[in-house]
């Protein structure tokens, strides 16, 4: 009863800052609602039993990511916040179709995932030996190819990043001279 | 269903206590700051309010409270108080997974000392400790003003360089106790007869480091650089809103992560170790207390030093503090976690 409760309290407060992040102007504004919705995601997580993607949910996606997001508005000046001109609502009415079909694709997904999920034998495992272990043995046996080409995509990603901030200090240095 | 309502005022009382603690003694500590500061600039600090200044606290309370609440003008009033709560929130919700002493029984039911023993206590005590990023970016937006906004993008980037590395440097311990739970590391230490400095001086040294500067303490406090941002992002608070974030960030972190560091480092609430033979403990008079001594002990102690270095050290440039994260810390927290990963399994099994 109490999980009950507590639980559609966190899903309400993320479908309420969901819908803050789309409604709002002000741009801290929605950052803020993106803040609150990510932390109500790891409540729901906290009471479903996931104490370790909770914990990462938080400290990945709440604390890394979004305080990027806040750095960027915060150096913007207060008035200029507040303009909604910049809004691309062209684009934004091209993507939704788009949009429309991943939001299918993760229904589809998710409804295939209920239908096989192994009525209970996770939850037994993770009592058993704990919740961090369940998922690193997951990892690292069942989907260990998965987890080796995701960290190669990340490498790419770095390098990237550090090539395009390269170019970037050569042309700076280019126009001082 | 008895239970539950057994279990539900356990956990009240809990709370009760650990707010107790945490807002309780974080007033409290104003003093002790202030009387240990004195003493190591040769003076003797707050004399007048109570015997050597004891109700000064007190008094600074009723000063804050009656002071007149100036707002900034064009601030953002909404986010200006959010981020008070931020602030406040994400800080004490730590201590819920700071343990204090081992279990006890009182009236037949087994209580932990602890708020709730989740298994992955260590990654929320960086996931809430890092939460305060929010409180000083907010505040220093929110402001609208050019200081609390310089400070704030400062602190912003020594928290998001040094939350990295102290995420690193706790990986040693954790590999030597196999487990995430704060709880279960103390027992780890206890089971191997072993504080983890011993092994893990670098951990601990660069922990140190990290959490200085995620408390915002000198030799790291450019944030605040009384000299020239005038107290940082605070500047536009004035009264009880002033106040509590110093409060917040000086003593309930202070606290948290002393109190973590001897949860890693120094055995939780065990009392001295001689590494690999055993524990010696000249509290044993006090019996069933002596863990719950030990703990607030060396707490304390590493809380004094705390307090030592930040009255004796000058600071240092927002530009070599990031470089100290990422070209010296965090490259001795990769060696370490190396030399434990290899070292570790030939030890223990």
């Amino acid at each position: 009863m109490g999980k009950l409760i507590i639980f559609g309290f966190f899903s309400l407060m993320a479908i309420l800052s969901g819908i803050g992040i789309i409604t709002l102007k002000n741009p801290v504004y929605v950052v803020v609602a993106l803040l609150s919705s990510l932390i109500a995601v790891a409540g729901i997580f906290f009471t479903a039993g996931a104490e370790l993607v909770g914990a990462l949910q938080l400290l990945i996606y709440a604390v890394a990511i979004a305080i990027f997001y806040i750095i960027v508005i915060s150096a913007v000046p207060w008035q200029k916040a507040k303009k909604s001109e910049t809004h691309h609502r062209f684009e934004g009415l091209i993507s939704l179709p788009v949009v429309l079909l991943l939001y299918i694709e993760m229904i589809v997904v998710f409804l295939l995932g209920v239908k096989a999920s192994p009525k209970g034998e996770i939850a037994k495992f993770i009592e058993k030996i704990g919740n961090a272990e369940v998922v690193g043995a997951i990892l690292f046996s069942k989907y260990f190819l998965a987890f080796e080409v995701v960290s190669l995509v990340l490498l790419v990603g770095m390098i990237g990043a550090v090539l395009i901030g390269r170019k970037e200090s050569q042309t700076y240095e280019d126009d001082t001279t | 269903m008895h239970s539950f309502w057994v279990d539900l005022l356990v956990a009240i009382i809990k709370i009760l206590v650990i707010l107790g603690i945490a807002l309780g003694i974080g007033a409290f500590l104003t003093w002790v700051e202030r009387k240990v500061a004195a003493h190591i600039q040769r003076r003797p600090g707050p004399m007048v309010v109570g015997w050597h200044g004891l109700l000064q606290p007190l008094a600074d309370g009723v000063k804050l409270l009656t002071k007149e609440d100036l707002f900034p003008r064009y601030g953002d009033k909404f986010l200006y108080h959010l981020a008070i709560i931020l602030a406040l929130v994400p800080a004490t919700l730590v201590f819920s997974v700071v343990p204090f002493g081992p279990e006890f029984e009182i009236f037949g039911y087994k209580v932990k000392p602890i708020l709730s023993d989740v298994n992955v206590g260590l990654l929320l005590v960086f996931a809430l400790g890092s939460m305060a990023v929010y409180a000083v970016a907010l505040a220093g937006w929110a402001s609208n003003s050019k200081y609390p906004l310089i400070a704030s993008m400062r602190k912003a980037g020594v928290l998001v360089s040094y939350e990295v590395v102290i995420t690193f440097a706790v990986m040693g311990p954790i590999i030597l106790a196999g487990t995430l739970s704060t709880y279960e590391i103390v027992e780890k230490q206890i089971e191997q007869k072993l504080w983890y400095i011993w092994l893990q001086p670098i951990a601990f040294v660069v922990y140190m480091f990290a959490a200085l500067a995620e408390m915002g303490r000198v030799p790291f406090d450019v944030q605040e650089a009384e000299a020239e941002l005038v107290t940082g992002f605070t500047v536009e608070y004035g009264g009880m809103k002033f106040g509590l974030f110093p409060l917040v960030e000086w003593y309930i972190e202070g606290l948290t992560l002393s109190a973590i560091a001897v949860v890693l480092f120094f055995g939780g609430w065990s009392p001295i170790n001689i590494p690999f033979v055993g524990f010696v403990d000249p509290l044993f008079f006090l019996g069933p207390l002596s863990p719950f001594v030990w703990f607030i002990l060396k707490t304390t102690a590493l809380f004094l030093f705390i307090l030592w270095l930040h009255w004796t050290l000058p600071r240092y440039r927002i530009d070599q503090i990031t470089q100290n994260a990422w070209k010296i810390m965090l490259p001795l927290t990769l060696f370490n976690i190396v030399i434990t990963a290899v070292l570790a399994p030939i030890v223990w099994r």
